[in-house]
Parts: structure tokens; C-alpha cells; sequence
């Protein structure tokens, strides 16, 4: 590992001290996943000493450039740092399970409060603020972008896509490999 | 639907993504518009279920299995949703180092982009099935504002939009959802 920086001082951990570090502080994410990090760093880097802050700096960027859920990839990319494949898989274990098991049984209720009436009237207005936070969502994924000299290319790079596919039904797939393509053949100005 | 079929599906979706809900419109385009083993109804209310819910927002993908395939699907979505996190780890090994070559930066940022592009676009039906009078466009409207100005937590803002709802029903406004 000599690209992530020198190794932490402190102890390497069990595989059942990173299950529980990762049950524990990887399934609440409310507020956002990095509010979850700063967790997650307060107890692996400053108190535990399980990773360096080079390497946990690369987890985490990494983790972001992941596809899927960037949280999980950050605990699997730990949990590899940690113990290599076994500890990739207990991390991935421990940071979904509980929380996937929380989602079920929600799921469940939710389709039983359906056919209730009240519950359908609060179902409807919490569907509406849904609404919104998709449409905010989008301003979430682009503006870290969104900078000086680089504005341009978000804005027409972001309505191509939206236009493909809402005006010319491409499908997302095919639109995100165009991106891609354009990406690489037309790369930010620096 | 053949469980290994929704997995695949369901997978396709959240390896393109580099965020949360970013999976939404090729999960949209699969199991809506495509499959029709999902309504654009279902979509939102699992993204109501993550929102109501701890864990990380790309969990929507598990209440999405549920809804097209019961328990199984939802062990398919847990599948799928983990997937993608294991290809950090060649990332970790190998990329870490490439990380300053600017047309992989380039590539990775046209891709976030084009995400948000396509959210937008998703957005679109989804509001159309949810927002259904006046009661419900001025809570997404109000939550829209809220979200711009404010860091209220997105679990609260859905309690209090379900209660706004809840509270109008009582008071005979049923109608005007």
C-alpha cells in the first residue's frame, strides 16, 4: 500500500471489531452521508488509530467516484485498508444489513397503511415532499462541479442529457456513455 | 419477473450511479416503462421509505425489489445495491494513482452531470403522478424552497408534509390532494 500514505499507529483491528464499528456508526445516515463520515473518522482515525488520514482521504475520495452508494464503497475501501478481503466483506455486512432490514420492514407497513385513508392523505403529502428532494437532488450531484471556468460546460452538459432523454427518450444508459465519451475526448479546461 | 432478471436490473442501475438517487431514471426506464413491473407510484413511494428511514438513500433500490418481487426482491435490491461497493477495492489498489490524469477526472465529471440531467428528467413523471391538486403542489413548492435555503433534515420535512396532508384530509379537503 505505499501509494496510501504511512499506516496508522494503533493496533490492526478483529474482524469483529469492524463489524461493530460499522454496524454501530455506518446505518444512520440522517442529514446526510457526510455527517455519517465525520463519524466514522472521529472513531477509526482519532480514537481508534485503525487507518492513517492519508488513507482514509483515499477511501473516501475513492468512495465518492464509486458508482452506487458512495457510503458503502467508503467502508468497504476501510474495511479492504484494515484486513483485506475479509474485511471489505465484513464492512460491506455491517454497514447494510441493518439498515437494508430497517427498510423492509417499512416497506411492509407501508403497503399495509395503504389502504387506510388517513394514511393515504399523509402518504400523498410526504410523496409531494419526495418530489422536491428529487428535484433538489440534482442540484446536490452537480454543484460540486459547478465552479468558475467550468459553469458552461455543467449547464449544457447537464440540459443535453435532460433534453436526450425527456425530449428524445434516449435511454439513460446510452446518455451517460455519451457523457462519458465526451468526457474523454472533451476534458475540462484547465 | 425471474429474481436473477430483477438483480441484473436492479444492478444496472446502480452501477451507472455515482449518488444516491442518481439511479432513479434507468431503474425508471427498466421496471416502468419498459417492464411494467413497477408504477411510477411505487418508484415514489420507495424513495418516501428511504427518506422516512436511516440509512443511506440508495436503499430505495431494496424497497423497489419488494414492490416488483416481494421478500425475495428485496434480498435481489440489497444484492444490487452492494454490488457496486465492492469495485472500490481495484480502485483503492490500482487507481489511486491515476487519480491527476485529467481526462479520467473529465470522464467521472461528465458522467455526475449527465446524472443530474437525467434526475431532472425523472423528476418529471414523478411529480406528475404525486403532485395531484393544490394541497400537495404547495407542499412540494414550500419543501422545494425549504431545501434551498435551509439544512432542515429531509426526515422532517417529510413528517411534516405527511402531517399538512393528513391534517387537510381531516378537515374535508380530501378532494383537493
Amino acid at each position: 500500500m505505499q501509494h496510501s500514505g504511512r499506516q496508522a499507529a494503533g493496533e490492526r483491528p478483529s474482524l469483529t471489531q469492524i463489524a461493530d464499528v460499522f454496524t454501530r456508526y455506518a446505518n444512520f445516515t440522517l442529514g446526510g452521508g457526510s455527517a455519517t463520515t465525520a463519524v466514522i473518522h472521529g472513531e477509526i482515525v482519532d480514537k481508534r488509530r485503525w487507518v492513517s488520514e492519508e488513507q482514509f482521504a483515499l477511501s473516501f475520495a475513492l468512495g465518492r467516484l464509486t458508482p452506487g452508494t458512495n457510503l458503502l464503497a467508503f467502508c468497504v475501501g476501510i474495511g479492504w485498508i484494515l484486513r483485506r478481503w475479509a474485511g471489505a466483506i465484513v464492512a460491506l455486512l455491517a454497514a447494510s444489513v441493518p439498515c437494508t432490514l430497517f427498510v423492509m420492514v417499512i416497506t411492509v407497513l407501508f403497503a399495509e397503511w395503504q389502504e387506510n385513508p388517513f394514511a393515504q392523505a399523509a402518504i400523498k403529502g410526504a410523496i409531494a415532499a419526495a418530489v422536491a428532494v428529487t428535484v433538489k437532488t440534482v442540484w446536490t450531484i452537480a454543484h460540486p462541479y459547478f465552479r468558475p471556468g467550468n459553469r458552461i460546460r455543467v449547464v449544457l452538459i447537464g440540459t443535453a442529457a435532460f433534453a436526450l432523454h425527456a425530449s428524445a427518450g434516449i435511454s439513460p444508459i446510452d446518455v451517460l456513455l455519451l457523457a462519458a465519451l465526451i468526457g474523454f475526448f472533451l476534458p475540462e479546461p484547465s | 419477473m425471474n429474481i436473477v432478471l430483477l438483480y441484473l436490473l436492479l444492478l444496472k442501475g446502480t452501477v451507472t450511479a455515482f449518488a444516491g438517487l442518481a439511479s432513479l431514471p434507468v431503474i425508471q426506464e427498466s421496471l416502468v416503462n419498459h417492464y411494467h413491473v413497477l408504477t411510477n407510484e411505487q418508484l415514489n413511494e420507495a424513495v418516501v421509505i428511504t427518506r422516512s428511514s436511516p440509512g443511506p438513500v440508495g436503499l430505495y433500490i431494496v424497497s423497489v425489489g419488494y414492490f416488483v418481487a416481494g421478500l425475495p426482491g428485496a434480498v435481489a435490491g440489497w444484492l444490487a445495491m452492494i454490488t457496486p461497493a465492492l469495485l472500490i477495492i481495484p480502485l483503492v489498489h490500482f487507481v489511486g494513482r491515476r487519480m491527476e490524469h485529467p481526462r479520467v477526472r473529465s470522464v467521472l465529471q461528465t458522467v455526475v452531470i449527465a446524472s443530474a440531467g437525467l434526475l431532472l428528467a425523472a423528476a418529471i413523471p414523478l411529480g406528475r403522478d404525486g403532485l395531484t391538486g393544490p394541497v400537495t403542489i404547495v407542499i412540494a413548492a414550500v419543501c422545494f424552497l425549504l431545501l434551498l435555503t435551509t439544512k432542515i433534515d429531509t426526515l422532517w420535512m417529510m413528517l411534516t408534509a405527511a402531517l399538512v396532508s393528513l391534517t387537510a384530509s381531516a378537515f374535508g379537503l380530501m378532494a383537493y390532494l
